[in-house]
């Protein structure tokens, strides 16, 4: 009654409040969750150097004609300088030219203006910041067709030529441009020719100068190499295969500690709260100590070996945690992975039980239910929706295996998917197969996650 | 009534089921405490053990069969020589730099959105809610490896602080749940009868509302110190020289002798234990209510 009644005040009269109060987690989840995930699809689909597109003019807006694939072999057969269009990228192998605007006076004693390039002026004077002022024209060597050096209008040598020095004259330099060669490349790409210009930024060019390879594409393309990579690594199927393993004998495990553990809780008995503190600690532990616990319990100099022979049952220590000990590998790891984990479950199971009225479960027990029946019969109906919460939960977690199992493996023995999407990035740096593993694992999150929650649906609906 | 007064026999009977069931009551209340102790022995024996490992000699952690008395000799020898190793000073203080900005954005953010969805009833509320849960259930760790991408083209990689904002997304959700349920507990009608006294809305919050909340949010941000103290995937991925004390202690792992590990080990299990205690009270309002 009450509720409806706020229900009727708090509504209408400030409706704006609540929405400014959300925006800011709203926006933080959405900057720090959301795009976040889609990058990573992005980074696992999408190869962002695929293909080289290659245009008729050697022009940053020239018609695109075709395009090559990265890696390709390429005949180079024209060169050309062209004003750089972007910014280069860092690390660019871009080749570049220089020419120079220079004033001189011609044989017949006209002044002209053009532009030469670089290799036709020989620069005699600097200003302060190290840019040519003064220079003079090289001369031609050999018996060449023109003796004089040709100005252009433009920095380009299909203009129109503007004048001709002789070699020896000196001129002025006026001003300098620095060109990108384009270059005219042609490569065969499934049955058919593609001729066109590229950037030379994008292209490996080969010593003899006639030859090259397309280093890098300048436009994405959906690529499913990096999925094929993460597929046909050596770690893949081991990964995958033991982090479902661990996934299926640590959960269930879990449900059944955690469901004794929220009964004791729940009986009532003296120093419950302490009871309830000390099974609640572990969900506190930061997994890489829970890890480390376990390796003191299992590393052969460790309490497991020291009391076994304490006991008479081994006279030599035993070697758990090594490459031919695999299954006790796991073992160790679905130990620290129960022992670590089961308090989340244990925390929801209880206030699961507590939101059940204890008239029904005392009635149970008046009728002479035994323990069995109880839990067959009342307890474990009432509690599924908080069961099916924590599975959901728990399953996803189980996902996220990781300092557990490098403690006690060191990663390589044992190996799980985080496991894996680490090597990747941090050993490998290959941060598109890497994440390639971050979107296997959101995917299995969303999918395990989907199907619990049609469970849920289909079974709520069957009983309504 | 009447027959029990009428036959012994039945009275005998009547007795002796009586003491049965009372027998059988005191063996189940014995097996129930039987089962709570074996339950806390499983929890504490691991903890006693590392502990006995961390506070010893290194001598006596590299000796074997180990004792089955702990702490014998009592030193913090081991302690000493883990703090003493290389990057481990430095990694505590990143780890309380990032776990404190992580505690500060995380509940600034948090706390009005804990507020709206105890409080206001608006379009969406289900919805934002529900999206909080996917968050939290997600595994949001594993985002650190685009967010890493973006981090190094925007020159903001392996700092502290973007480390703590990665932290921060991944304690949101969890904060803004818990703070929403302790707003739920404090009923409206104080902060109405506060007003209706004549305060105004922002001073029935802070007056009357705020004192009662304030362990709540607190119990809330040192849970959120825990999250982040604890974390290991991000800070691995998302810091190379500036490594928090985890992300230094499992890079040295695979290479570090046995008492460095256990010192380790116990150190970063300390915090979290003494701070279970200090909040325990409040666990059920942060994982209790996924399943409402």
């Amino acid at each position: 009654m009450r509720s409806l009644w706020h229900r009727q005040t708090r509504h209408p009269r400030r409706q704006w409040a609540p929405y400014i109060l959300i925006l800011p987690s709203l926006l933080y989840l959405a900057v720090f969750f959301a795009w976040p995930m889609v990058r990573a699809i992005r980074l696992a689909l999408w190869d962002e150097a695929a293909v080289l597109r290659v245009r008729a003019e050697p022009a940053v807006h020239g018609r695109v004609v075709g395009a090559l694939p990265q890696g390709i072999q390429v005949a180079l057969l024209d060169r050309h300088g062209s004003p750089t269009g972007a910014a280069m990228p860092s690390g660019s192998q871009a080749l570049t030219e220089t020419w120079f605007q220079v004033e001189g006076n011609d044989p017949e004693g006209h002044t002209i203006l053009g532009w030469a390039p670089e290799g036709r002026i020989r620069v005699r004077v600097s200003d302060e910041q190290g840019r040519p002022i003064q220079g003079t024209v090289r001369p031609k060597l050999g018996a060449t067709a023109d003796p004089l050096t040709s100005l252009y209008a433009e920095p380009d040598e299909r203009s129109p030529v503007t004048g001709k020095l002789a070699g020896g004259t000196p001129v002025r330099i006026t001003e300098q441009a620095v060109l990108e060669v384009w270059f005219l490349v042609q490569a065969q790409v499934e049955d058919e020719v593609v001729t066109g210009w590229a950037p030379s930024r994008w292209l490996q060019v080969y010593r003899d100068g006639i030859s090259g390879r397309v280093d890098r594409g300048d436009t994405g393309r959906f690529t499913t190499t990096y999925i094929r990579h993460m597929l046909n690594d050596r770690f893949f199927r081991p990964a995958l295969g033991t982090t479902l393993l661990l996934m299926a004998i640590i959960i269930p495990v879990q449900f059944v500690l955690a469901i004794i553990m929220a009964l004791v809780i729940q009986s009532r008995i003296k120093f419950n709260t302490i009871f309830l503190a000390i099974f609640a600690i572990p969900l506190a532990a930061s997994d890489l100590a829970v890890g480390i616990v376990w390796y003191a319990i299992f590393t052969q100099s460790g309490y497991l070996n020291s009391l076994l022979q304490a006991l008479g049952w081994i006279t030599t220590p035993r070697t758990y945690l090594a490459a031919d000990t695999r299954h006790w590998i796991i073992i160790a790891i679905w130990l620290a992975e129960v022992w670590r984990a089961t308090a989340i479950v244990m925390v929801i199971v209880v206030s699961g039980l507590q939101a059940i009225s204890q008239e029904v479960l005392e009635a149970a027990e008046v009728f002479g239910a035994t323990l069995w029946q109880r839990l067959r019969h009342v307890i474990l109906p009432l509690l599924k929706p908080s069961l099916q919460v924590a599975l959901i939960l728990r399953t996803i977690l189980a996902l996220q295996v990781f300092a557990v199992v490098i403690a006690l493996s060191g990663g390589d023995v044992v190996t799980v998917l985080a496991n894996e999407a680490y090597r990747q990035y941090y050993t490998l740096r290959n941060m598109n197969v890497a994440a390639a593993y971050s979107t296997l694992i959101l995917g299995l999150s969303m999918i395990s996650a989907i199907v619990y929650l049609r469970l849920v649906r289909s079974q709520e609906e069957a009983r309504a | 009534m009447k027959d029990r007064m009428e036959t012994s026999p039945a009275q005998d009977a009547d007795t002796m089921a009586r003491a049965r069931a009372r027998r059988r009551l005191l063996i189940g209340r014995s097996m129930v405490y039987l089962v709570a102790i074996l339950l806390a022995l499983w929890v504490l024996v691991p903890i006693g053990l590392i502990t006995s490992m961390a506070l010893t000699t290194p001598e006596v952690v590299r000796s074997y069969p180990k004792g089955v008395l702990p702490f014998i000799p009592f030193s913090f020898e081991t302690m000493r020589f883990f703090l003493s190793s290389r990057g481990i000073v430095p990694g505590l203080i990143n780890s309380i730099i990032v776990a404190v900005i992580t505690l500060v954005l995380s509940t600034l953010i948090a706390a009005p959105a804990g507020y709206a969805i105890s409080r206001y009833l608006f379009r969406g509320r289900d919805a934002f809610r529900l999206a909080i849960l996917a968050v939290r259930a997600f595994p949001v760790v594993i985002l650190s490896i685009p967010l890493a991408v973006t981090f190094i083209n925007l020159g903001i990689f392996d700092r502290v602080y973007s480390l703590a904002l990665m932290h921060t997304a991944l304690t949101l959700p969890t904060t803004i749940l818990v703070i929403g349920s302790v707003f739920a507990s404090i009923p409206y009608e104080l902060e109405e009868a506060a007003q209706v006294f004549g305060c105004t809305p922002l001073q029935a919050f802070r007056r009357v509302v705020l004192p009662l909340v304030l362990p709540g949010i607190a119990a809330a941000a040192i849970f959120t110190f825990v999250m982040s103290w604890n974390e290991v995937f991000a800070a691995s991925v998302l810091t190379v020289q500036n490594r928090t004390l985890p992300a230094q202690v499992l890079v040295a792992l695979r290479v570090s002798p046995e008492p460095y590990k256990f010192a380790g080990g116990f150190f970063m299990l300390l915090p979290s234990v003494i701070f279970i205690f200090f909040i325990r009270n409040y666990l059920f309002n942060m994982w209790g209510q996924v399943s409402k």
